[in-house]
């Protein structure tokens, strides 16, 4: 292969890398802290479960999370505490009132290319359009409404705090997309901890096995 | 006690000759590099993906309606049900990583090459069904990269000649994919794996009828070999810890790296995901299988793709023992050949456009090429080093050869 069909070839490859991307998405650094996770919770409670649920998700694991029993009893109303979090808005009147059965959220922070960010970039991608109506220059064809007011704050303080909300609720669905991977992370620290003591074992026990024949003419 | 039950044994069962000769004393070359340790990772491997497979199959439904909640079942219901599932997922990754790396050993060595042809093909019948399980398996969670990708690979055999629609419909188990296919895939998923045992035996059979090549590509002598155990056990389990950082690594702490978004989306056949992609280890295959404009023509290019390392034997024509080692032509090819396989790669995991394919045409031809060149070039390799002049091992090796003939 000569120098000039390679350099073609290596132009092409990262023109079509920048093809990709076309959607900027905002990467502000998702908080997973617990304070942020609970905020979210509430968030996703009080105002999101008006259209969504969250089938995947039950009461009781709220409670495994760290909020009060009296919260949980306020959220799930007559509901059992290991029914799932279930929108308060039939989905059939939701589909009516907006066009779209609104969607599960259980797995929202990773069903989608960009996972958190695309989320957070989402709730924060409202704006107003040329006549005036609301759009959302991350998925265009959006049915939901600019629940958290980002297209019509004004001031960067109000900004400021919708933005933190946003973070929240992402913080909280990141949670219920993998409620297990705060136990999976802990425990993989001592799963490698303990493999990196074994393999420094086995590699003194293999040097020593071998040296004779490490001692030996190379082949 | 012991002994006299061991001899009961022996009289009825080889066990003791099996050990010995197959486990213990079983000639090794001493001078096997870290790259050999990939045959028995893949063996491990293998047993980790059938008994985390079996467990999950105890908490798995295979059915359209409950498939893909099952699996969130099993993520946060079942006791230790995320690592069940992390390792299987993840150990699928791994599997086709440890094998591609083994057969990057085999080529770049040429350890296929005489009289390991047999080892090589049915080393090559374990990849077709490795490929076979690992595509079965991908439909099972039933999210929207499932439904999609085996859409389109199994729509990919209505190029067969004569009876494309009834072989579809005959995959499939219906017109389109659907419960009866997810069925039957799981049926076969749980199936493939026990054959895939078995081939393994048969590949281990060959393996210690010609016994292990080495980096010379030239058998050593008797005194340059050493017992199996205990320098390649402890080399062997050595690469096993090794191989098991890197494995929880992956598990532990980044498991969702190789799982595509759309995939956490249940399968919806009224809905195209705007990309399909296939998992990260087919995707050479399919950058070649679009690469050629035609159905038929694309779908036999990648059969091809995949069918063309068994030629290997007989498309390396050099009578200059092994590999890479004492082949600088032979090495030169190899790494155009990894290189044009990461081209491919990329090609294939994104979407098509005019560069793509431009890039993904050419990438096809190379890769065919550097088989279809390798009689020639192994041939004006030999001739241009024995000109040169050889190495004593090399030169001694020929001589043995050619005294052999006469």
């Amino acid at each position: 292969m000569n120098k000039r069909f390679l350099l073609p070839l290596l132009l092409s490859l990262f023109s079509s890398f920048a093809l990709a991307n076309e959607i900027e998405l905002e990467h502000d650094p998702i908080p997973t802290d617990r304070a942020s996770v609970l905020r979210g919770a509430e968030q996703v409670a009080t105002v999101c479960s008006s259209c969504h649920g969250l089938k995947y998700v039950q009461y009781r694991s709220l409670l495994d999370l760290g909020i009060a029993k009296e919260t949980v009893d306020v959220w799930r109303g007559d509901k059992p505490l290991n029914s799932a979090m279930k929108p308060q808005m039939a989905p059939d009147d939701a589909a009516a009132a907006f066009g779209v059965t609104p969607p599960d959220l259980s797995l929202m922070a990773v069903a989608r290319e960009g996972g958190v960010h695309y989320l957070y970039s989402y709730l924060m991608g409202y704006g107003v359009g040329a006549n005036g109506e609301t759009t959302n220059r991350i998925f265009t064809v959006t049915k939901m409404p600019d629940v958290l007011g980002i297209s019509a704050a004004s001031d960067a303080k109000q900004r400021e705090e919708i933005s933190a909300k946003a973070k929240d609720i992402t913080a909280f669905l990141n949670w219920a997309a993998d409620p297990r991977a705060g136990d999976r992370r802990s425990l993989g620290i001592y799963v490698i901890i303990y493999l990196l003591i074994m393999t420094i074992l086995l590699f003194l026990w293999k040097k020593q096995i071998w040296r004779k024949i490490d001692a030996m003419e190379k082949l | 006690m012991f002994k006299s039950t061991l001899a009961w044994i022996d009289q009825r069962f080889p066990l003791t000759h099996f050990i010995k000769n197959d486990l213990a004393d079983y000639p090794t070359p001493r001078n096997l590099s870290y790259w050999w340790n990939f045959g028995s990772l893949a063996g491990l491997v293998l047993v980790m993906q059938l008994v985390t497979g079996i467990f999950l199959a105890m908490h798995y439904k295979p059915d359209i309606a409950t498939a893909f909640d099952s699996i969130q079942h099993i993520m946060r219901d079942v006791n230790y049900g995320w690592l069940l599932r992390y390792m299987h997922s993840t150990g699928a990754s791994a599997f086709f990583a440890v094998i591609y790396i083994h057969m990057a050993r085999t080529l770049y060595h040429g350890s296929y090459r005489a009289p390991r042809e047999l080892l090589w093909w049915t080393g090559q019948g374990l990849l077709l069904l490795l490929m076979a399980t690992a595509f079965m398996g991908y439909l099972l969670p039933w999210g929207q990269m499932s439904y999609w990708g085996a859409a389109v690979i199994t729509n990919l055999f209505r190029a067969t000649p004569f009876f494309g629609e009834q072989v579809v419909v005959w995959l499939r188990g219906d017109f389109q994919v659907g419960d009866a296919t997810l069925t039957r895939f799981y049926a076969l998923h749980f199936l493939f794996p026990f054959i895939i045992v078995g081939a393994v035996m048969i590949h281990l059979i060959a393996l210690h009828t010609v016994k292990s090549s080495n980096p010379r590509g030239i058998e050593l002598k008797p005194k340059d070999n050493i017992p199996f155990h205990p320098y390649y056990t402890i080399k062997d389990m050595l690469g096993v810890a090794v191989y098991l950082v890197v494995f929880s690594a992956f598990v532990f702490f980044v498991p969702n790296t190789l799982i595509e978004a759309a995939n956490n989306i249940p399968a919806n056949p009224m809905q195209t995901p705007a990309h399909i992609v296939p998992e990260w280890y087919f995707l050479p295959f399919y950058a070649i299988l679009r690469s050629v404009p035609d159905l038929a023509g694309g779908v036999a290019a990648m059969g091809l793709s995949v069918l063309i390392f068994a030629a290997m034997p007989y498309l390396d024509r050099s009578r200059i023992p092994g590999g890479a080692r004492y082949r600088p032509a032979y090495r030169f090819l190899f790494f155009i050949f990894l290189a044009d396989m990461l081209v491919l790669g990329y090609v294939g995991a994104v979407p098509v456009t005019a560069d793509t394919a431009i890039v993904g045409r050419v990438a096809t031809e190379i890769y065919f090429l550097t088989f279809l060149l390798l009689p020639w070039i192994s041939k004006k390799e030999e001739a241009y080093l024995i000109k040169r002049g050889l190495p004593p091992a090399v030169e001694e090796f020929l001589q043995n050869n050619a005294n052999k003939k006469h």
